[in-house]
């Protein structure tokens, strides 16, 4: 099967390529990238074997890669699937999904990750990756058999939506996984000052009576976790970084030239804790900014949350809101932003973690953390660009580029000969959120009804469409895998 | 659009209500046992003008009381305003006593009703009679007045509205307002 | 009879006192003030909700705010039903929906709900088509309580604007603290919260929602410039925790004893919500003191609990 994908704006960060033209694909790669000029030299080539589709007005990118998302199989298939999340990645212009061990049973043997492995192949809508559990059972208490995980085809570590606690343990995690020449990927969250949280700890927290999550928390295991890489050499990997403090604890080590990398999700960068205020926003203006000593103020106050996302539609305590870690203020998006642009952040990666109602529709502070992200993950971030935070070529790289050097792999590009993982997505494009709609079994999202400006048009994971939205704007029905 | 008529003037209303001064106390064979209540609102000024009326011919001083029968009332809907409950007021014992209810305008009753059942709730008077400045008709229930200031026959839509200095209007006087 | 003059819009529910004006709130303490007069008679009891059913929906344990809205509501001739977590669906594992809806379903007019997470009226808010009244959530909001402490202070002071009220002791924890902060500074009171830091937090997380307060830690700096002093339970918890170092060193610095007590003055008002830990965060001299008010705020407390039943339901 040959498709090509006519006039599209061609973005690949690793050609540091913005061009308008043509890609090829022929038998599940890319075969070759015309320019406008070269359309002679195309026609020659391409012949009337061909599905053509348009891609006018919109850009042309390599695959993203999720470097962490919650795919709840085996164990929880009310809240997801292998196929559903997977279909879900494909809908969000995802082609590599990273799957995290927080299942049951975990990956920490290589039986369940071949069975991960297995149920991706055959009913996966894009390619997934395994994470290996770093101890076993993801109880923290023994490393399980990581070589064993890492010849099974894990590309990292990881307890998942739990931090190791003990620091002897982590030590020696990193140690061991260094041999092996895998990263250990690590939560921010230091378990006894959490404990009890329900949201981010400041301002709103107080005025709601919420249990807080202080930045400190995160910044501290951030801090301990770096100390243990600097003494291990080994690749640490930070996933969901969402505070300030977490962002320049990266940066400083990253400069001293300790192996640490980072993602960012796309609502740490986007909204803050005053979503958990829900309509009760609507009232009184935005709280002076939290002196912490030594932070200095934005010029930008509303820096990062569009004025075309409202808080306020949701109720008060919307549990949808709740995530780990949790959303943060106006201070951290800019920081993440930052982080984001300077390469201190290599990757935005969703976390996305589908829930079940049952989870949701209840007390916030009963409720289970997590925002079902991946179909809202483009659009959110590219309200960066649209505010002219970010440019859109590095946006596209820290989904591409940024994610496949943390997992140390060639990453996904158009050169000639790649595999053909491709995404088409209208960055204009403005649609409205609706939760009922989503592919994913998980409906938790805080941002149901907003309107959002960026819309994938088509998926390509190998060579084979995996999601195409009709001009309409409906998406057709799921291809067969 | 409206129109309204005057249809008592100041002097109007203080000659009516020194007659029903002088109606209650015949009535009750004197004043000895009569409390005065007057139904929050604008029968609370009205309570105290005709004990003031009957302490000029009688030199005796009524005891006078309010009632708010906000609590009461068998109107109350479940959308819409809300009224302001005010306090009830009567320092007298009314157990064995004549209560004249004092009230503005009688209309379906409801009020009056009302009133009945508060009173009973703060004791047992041996007799209860009502007093209105106007009778307007219309009454929706088995209740008269005792003491009429006027009798105005008026339709339903019409509204009698009675305004008094005390309740913070202008002037003394009552007046018939007609949709038109 | 004429209209009533003054009207105001219904209001659906009271989770919180952030959404009340100044003027809603003297509306209610001035009908709590009819309500006290209808409980001082002999029959205590006015016809105003018959036939209406409140169900009172207790997650926590709180003998004297359940009997205080059941008396509320039985003085209105409302019918109320208890509900206690205990004993029921809920420890089958039913959700607090579905247990909405099952009241719901079942007929109930008004909730009065009393729950150890900070938001969950609002979630009841949601799925029951009726009013709401929030009897404590969490560490959130107690605005009834909060009603009564301001219906309390106007009585005895004669207002509420102007007044310097110190709220002491562990605020961080306390929805008492947080629906008076709303309902005092609306009133146009002035606020000093102190306690000690572990329990107070940094003063930015409060001046953030309330710019006016003011925060400190050292009471014997504030106590003489106070015209109420709201004193709060101190739970002995929190010294198991590690936010204090001892409970002896707590009463020290922050108990209101008897010393305290001479240099406040006879005027100044001595509040608590109650329970009290007596010999903690109040001295048996001071919790007896002739300006102690803490018994009134128990009577008023139903007063005011029917001025606001009758405001959502009348």
């Amino acid at each position: 099967m040959r498709y090509l994908i006519r006039n599209g704006s061609i973005i690949d960060p690793t050609q540091r390529v913005a061009t308008v033209g043509d890609v090829l694909v022929t038998d599940g790669k890319v075969e070759r990238l015309f320019e406008i000029a070269d359309r002679a030299a195309e026609q020659h080539m391409v012949g009337d074997d061909v599905e053509i589709i348009d891609a006018r007005g919109a850009v042309v990118a390599p695959g993203f890669t999720d470097l962490h998302a919650y795919l709840r199989q085996p164990g929880e298939e009310h809240k997801e699937t292998i196929a559903s999340g997977t279909l879900a990645a494909a809908h969000g212009g995802f082609t590599t999904v990273c799957a995290m061990p927080t299942v049951y049973p975990t990956h920490d043997t290589a039986a369940t990750v071949r069975l991960v492995q297995e149920l991706a192949r055959r009913e996966g809508h894009v390619h997934v990756d395994v994470v290996g559990a770093l101890t076993v059972g993801r109880e923290g208490r023994a490393l399980a058999d990581l070589a064993e995980l890492a010849e099974a085809g894990c590309i990292a570590f990881s307890d998942g939506d739990r931090a190791l606690s003990d620091s002897a343990l982590m030590r020696h995690a990193l140690t061991y996984a260094a041999a092996l020449g895998l990263p250990v990927m690590s939560l921010g969250q230091e378990a006894r000052l959490s404990a009890g949280w329900a949201m981010h700890e400041g301002a709103v927290s107080t005025r709601l009576g919420l249990p807080g999550f202080p930045a400190a928390a995160e910044e501290a295991l951030i801090a301990r976790d770096i100390a243990l890489a600097e003494l291990t050499g080994a690749h640490l990997h930070i996933c969901q970084v969402s505070t300030a403090g977490g962002v320049s604890l990266i940066r400083a080590a990253r400069a001293r030239g300790v192996r640490v990398t980072a993602d960012v999700s796309p609502h740490h960068l986007t909204l803050t804790d005053r979503w958990v205020l829900g309509s009760l926003a609507a009232h009184d203006p935005p709280p002076p900014p939290q002196s912490r000593p030594g932070r200095k103020r934005s010029p930008h106050p509303e820096l990062g949350l569009p004025s075309w996302f409202d808080a306020t539609r949701l109720p008060p305590y919307d549990p949808s809101t709740r995530v780990c870690p949790p959303l943060r203020t106006e201070e951290d998006l800019e920081a993440l932003a930052e982080g984001l642009r300077d390469g201190t952040i290599d990757a935005i990666a969703t976390g996305h973690s589908p829930q079940s109602r049952v989870e949701k529709e209840c007390e916030y502070g009963l409720a289970a953390p997590g925002i079902s992200g991946l179909e809202t993950a483009l659009a959110l971030v590219l309200s960066l660009v649209h505010r002219g935070e970010m440019d859109l070529v590095d946006l596209v790289a820290r989904l591409t580029e940024g994610p496949a050097q943390v997992l140390d792999r060639s990453p996904a590009t158009l050169r000639p000969g790649a595999r053909a993982d491709i995404v088409i997505f209208d960055p204009d494009a403005t649609w409205t959120v609706d939760a009922t709609r989503f592919v994913s079994r998980g409906q938790n999202t805080p941002l149901h009804g907003q309107r959002l400006k960026g819309q994938v048009l088509l998926t390509m994971a190998g060579g084979r469409i995996v999601f195409r939205r009709d001009r309409a704007g409906t998406p057709e029905a799921a291809p067969a895998p | 659009m409206s129109e309204q008529k005057q249809i008592m003037t100041a002097d109007e209303i203080r000659r009516a209500l020194v007659r029903i001064a002088h109606e209650i106390d015949e009535r009750n064979g004197g004043l000895a046992d009569v409390v005065l209540v007057g139904i929050r609102r604008r029968g609370a000024p009205l309570a105290e003008r005709i004990a003031a009326a009957i302490a000029d011919f009688e030199g005796l001083r009524v005891p006078v009381g309010y009632l708010d029968i906000t609590l009461y009332r068998d109107d109350l809907k479940l959308r819409g305003p809300v009224p302001l409950v005010r306090k009830t007021d009567i320092q007298t014992d009314i157990t064995g006593k004549v209560v004249v209810l004092v009230d503005d305008v009688l209309y379906t009753g409801r009020t009056v009703r009302a009133a009945l059942d508060a009173l009973t709730d703060l004791g047992r008077p041996d007799r209860i009679q009502l007093a209105v400045l106007v009778d307007r008709g219309h009454r929706e229930l088995p209740i008269r007045a005792d003491f009429v200031g006027k009798n105005v026959p008026t339709a339903r839509a019409e509204r009698i509205e009675v305004h008094l200095r005390e309740a913070g209007d202008e002037a003394d006087e009552v007046v018939i307002v007609r949709p038109r | 009879m004429a209209p009533s003059s003054t009207e105001h819009p219904r209001r659906r529910h009271a989770i919180d006192l952030d959404d009340f004006s100044s003027t809603e709130i003297e509306e209610i303490l001035t009908t709590a003030e009819s309500m006290k007069e209808v409980l001082s008679r002999e029959i205590k009891q006015v016809p105003a909700l018959r036939g209406r059913t409140i169900v009172n929906m207790f997650y926590e344990d709180s003998t004297r705010t359940r009997i205080s809205f059941e008396l509320a509501a039985r003085a209105l001739s409302a019918n109320i039903v208890n509900f206690s977590a205990r004993g029921s669906s809920v420890e089958k594992g039913e959700s607090l929906v579905d247990t909405v809806r099952t009241l719901q379903a079942l007929g109930a007019d008004i909730v009065v709900i009393r729950h150890s997470q900070a938001g969950a009226p609002y979630l009841v808010a949601r799925h029951f088509r009726g009013s709401v009244i929030n009897a404590g959530d969490g560490r959130h909001a107690h605005p009834t309580q909060a009603l009564l402490d301001l219906f309390t202070i106007r009585e005895r002071l004669g207002q509420i604007h102007g007044v310097h009220v110190l709220i002491l002791g562990d605020i961080i924890h306390s929805r008492v603290a947080r629906s008076n902060l709303w309902g005092l500074t609306r009133m146009g009171a002035r606020v000093t919260l102190c306690g000690p830091a572990t329990l107070l937090g940094p003063p930015a997380y409060w001046t953030a929602t309330w710019p006016e307060v003011r925060v400190s830690y050292h009471l014997d700096e504030v106590l003489s410039s106070a015209d109420v002093v709201m004193a709060l339970r101190l739970q002995k918890e929190r010294q198991q925790a590690g936010l204090l170092p001892s409970l002896r060193e707590y009463t020290r610095l922050y108990g209101l004893n008897p010393e305290r007590l001479a240099r406040l003055g006879e005027r100044v008002l001595i509040m608590h919500p109650g329970p009290m830990n007596e010999g903690v965060e109040i001295s048996p001299e001071a919790a007896t003191a002739p300006n102690a008010v803490i018994e009134e705020q128990v009577t008023n407390g139903v007063a005011v609990r029917m001025a606001l039943l009758y405001r959502l339901a009348g």
